[in-house]
């Protein structure tokens, strides 16, 4: 079916997001057509301003609107310890457990020779150069737990450990709150092999 | 364990189907074309929530239609089992009890099935492919750890590959980190390979032996593209593998591919110290394809304390009298037996007595006897 090519663009431009085939795309095209000129514009300009406004932080790769970033800048968080991740996504997922006291590293995205990214695609000679430059004593390597999220943290693990920095790895295993009976038998051997001394 | 019913809409040549079933053995026959072997292939996929048929769960789908829909009881010793697969052209929902399992390999491993088709006399004579292809499926139903290794394993190996191919720019630090990956998951699955095979080994060698009358010795060897040894602890293994992967480092990188693991082993099958694939006659292969089979079906048994469903697509055609009537005794009344063929000539009488007989046409099922 043609449509007009406003509208084609406009379904064209929602299909780019993720999670979004022809079809979802082509009902919010259309949901959009139907709103408010108003509200249409406010949403435009959202659009437009989150992506104008907002860039990376020059230290940790963070999104942020002031550079550096909020985190970076605050004086009370230990700048003894990195916490290295994938996405901007994960750094508000740590910050959520209001646990971590520490800084971040973003290196948007993870080793896959396969999509072409290799190390030189992401931030890693960064976090090298503020290894080299601030008071780092520990490294944590929170990249996720897939072949690609492995391969990254490995990778980073072995450019680091010479220089005798403490480098952990996030623990993976049972959810808490979690029944062992209910967990599949990969998540619980690996939290089988993670296991710790009481 | 057996099937007490199974349900279709919209299952390759079926609209909708629903038929209840018993212990023993349960024939179909019909012409070539009519769904016997669509049959068989929904309780397979049942099983193991994929076809052994096709790649593309879009071909099970009936044609015009949009999803397909199977369902089965099951009944085992410590109860009854439901099992639900949904397909949809965007993917497929497996459900066990009614509940969802979003891992396939939650769902998997549940029902046994054992099937016996024309093709699989290619197991003695096709490629390496074949025979891993059969350890690969036989091991992943009683090892849901092992199907997750591989899966994980075929992905490093597909980025290890990738890596391999830009070898001009190759990074050290790239090169360890995926051949480091790819040994870690290699030495599970070699582990679980090896165990699997003395397991089905000692199995063949006892059935092999009574089709044969004692005349012949069946012995399955693995070999592995690594010098590894079965009797090697897991560390020892990735000692092995990495000094292995180092000595051909130069020769992988000129090629581009991972020249060495578990996805290019084989398995060997000796008859009396020969290589049945080389120097075996028609009859030898199929009586050691016989006897892997079978072999399968009593490895089942002991590593999950119950018999598995077997599934004999169109292959009592294929066997001489004496193969047939030792496969229809060796599932005697222990194992419930889904048979199709082209027509009840050269079927057993004794057998035709005590099984079930449906007749099979154009998508319709009916009970003769």
């Amino acid at each position: 079916m043609h449509y007009p090519e406003p509208i084609a663009k406009l379904i064209d431009g929602f299909m780019k997001l993720p999670g979004i085939g022809p079809k979802t795309a082509s009902r919010l095209a259309f949901f959009v057509l139907g709103m408010k000129e108003d509200d249409v514009l406010q949403l435009a300009r959202a659009l437009v301003q989150a992506k104008r406004g907002l860039s990376q932080c020059s230290v940790c790769r963070h999104i942020t609107d002031v550079d550096p970033c909020r985190i970076c800048q605050d004086k009370r968080r230990d700048r003894s310890t990195i916490c290295v991740v994938q996405d901007p996504k994960d750094v508000v997922a740590m910050e959520r457990t209001r646990e971590y006291q520490g800084l971040y590293h973003v290196l948007h995205g993870a080793i896959s020779p396969m999509d072409g990214v290799g190390p030189e695609s992401l931030y890693i000679a960064d976090l090298i150069k503020r290894l080299e430059d601030e008071e780092v004593k520990e490294v944590i390597l929170a990249t996720n737990p897939t072949i690609e999220g492995e391969a990254t943290a490995m990778y980073i693990s072995r450019l680091i450990k010479p220089a005798g920095l403490k480098v952990t790895r996030i623990a993976h295993g049972l959810p808490v709150g979690g029944d062992l009976e209910y967990a599949d038998e990969v998540t619980l051997s690996k939290a089988l092999e993670g296991r710790r001394e009481l | 364990m057996y099937v007490k019913r199974l349900s279709m809409k919209h299952f390759r040549n079926y609209a909708a189907l629903s038929l209840t079933f018993q212990p023993g053995i349960h024939l179909f026959i019909g012409d070539n074309a009519q769904g016997k072997t669509n049959l068989l292939e929904a309780l397979y996929v049942l099983s193991l929530s994929r076809s052994y048929r096709t790649a593309k769960d879009r071909e099970l789908i009936q044609w015009h239609h949009s999803q397909a829909w199977l369902e089965a009881e099951i009944e085992k010793q410590h109860g009854k089992l439901i099992l639900e697969l949904f397909f949809t052209s965007q993917g497929k929902k497996a459900k066990l009890n009614h509940i969802e399992r979003r891992r396939l390999s939650d769902y998997v491993g549940a029902f046994n099935v054992v099937i016996f088709a024309p093709e699989d006399l290619n197991l003695i004579k096709g490629s390496p492919r074949v025979r891993r292809r059969f350890i690969d499926l036989e091991l992943g139903q009683i090892s849901p750890s092992y199907l997750h290794h591989l899966g994980q394993y075929q992905k490093v190996l597909a980025q290890r590959n990738a890596l391999l191919k830009e070898a001009p720019t190759h990074d050290p630090a790239m090169y360890a980190v995926f051949t480091q990956q790819l040994i870690d998951l290699a030495v599970p699955i070699y582990q679980k390979r090896f165990h699997f095979l003395r397991q089905l080994s000692r199995w063949a060698e006892a059935i092999h032996g009574s089709i044969s009358q004692g005349k012949e010795t069946i012995q399955l060897v693995y070999q592995p593209t690594a010098p590894l040894d079965e009797k090697m602890e897991a560390a020892e293994l990735a000692a092995s593998l990495a000094e292995h992967y180092a000595s051909i480092k130069v020769k992988e990188l000129r090629q581009g591919i991972t020249l060495a693991g578990p996805h290019r082993d084989d398995v060997a099958i000796h008859v009396n110290g020969h290589d049945v694939q080389t120097f075996g006659s028609q009859g030898q292969q199929r009586t050691a394809a016989l006897a892997l089979k079978l072999a399968e079906i009593e490895l089942i048994k002991e590593e999950t304390g119950e018999y598995p469903v077997l599934l004999l697509d169109d292959v009592l055609s294929e066997l001489d009298d004496k193969r047939r009537t030792h496969l229809l005794d060796a599932i005697g009344r222990k194992v419930q037996t889904f048979v199709t063929g082209t027509s009840l000539e050269g079927i057993d009488h004794l057998l035709l007595q005590s099984a079930r007989l449906y007749r099979v046409k154009e998508g319709q099922i009916v009970r003769e006897n």
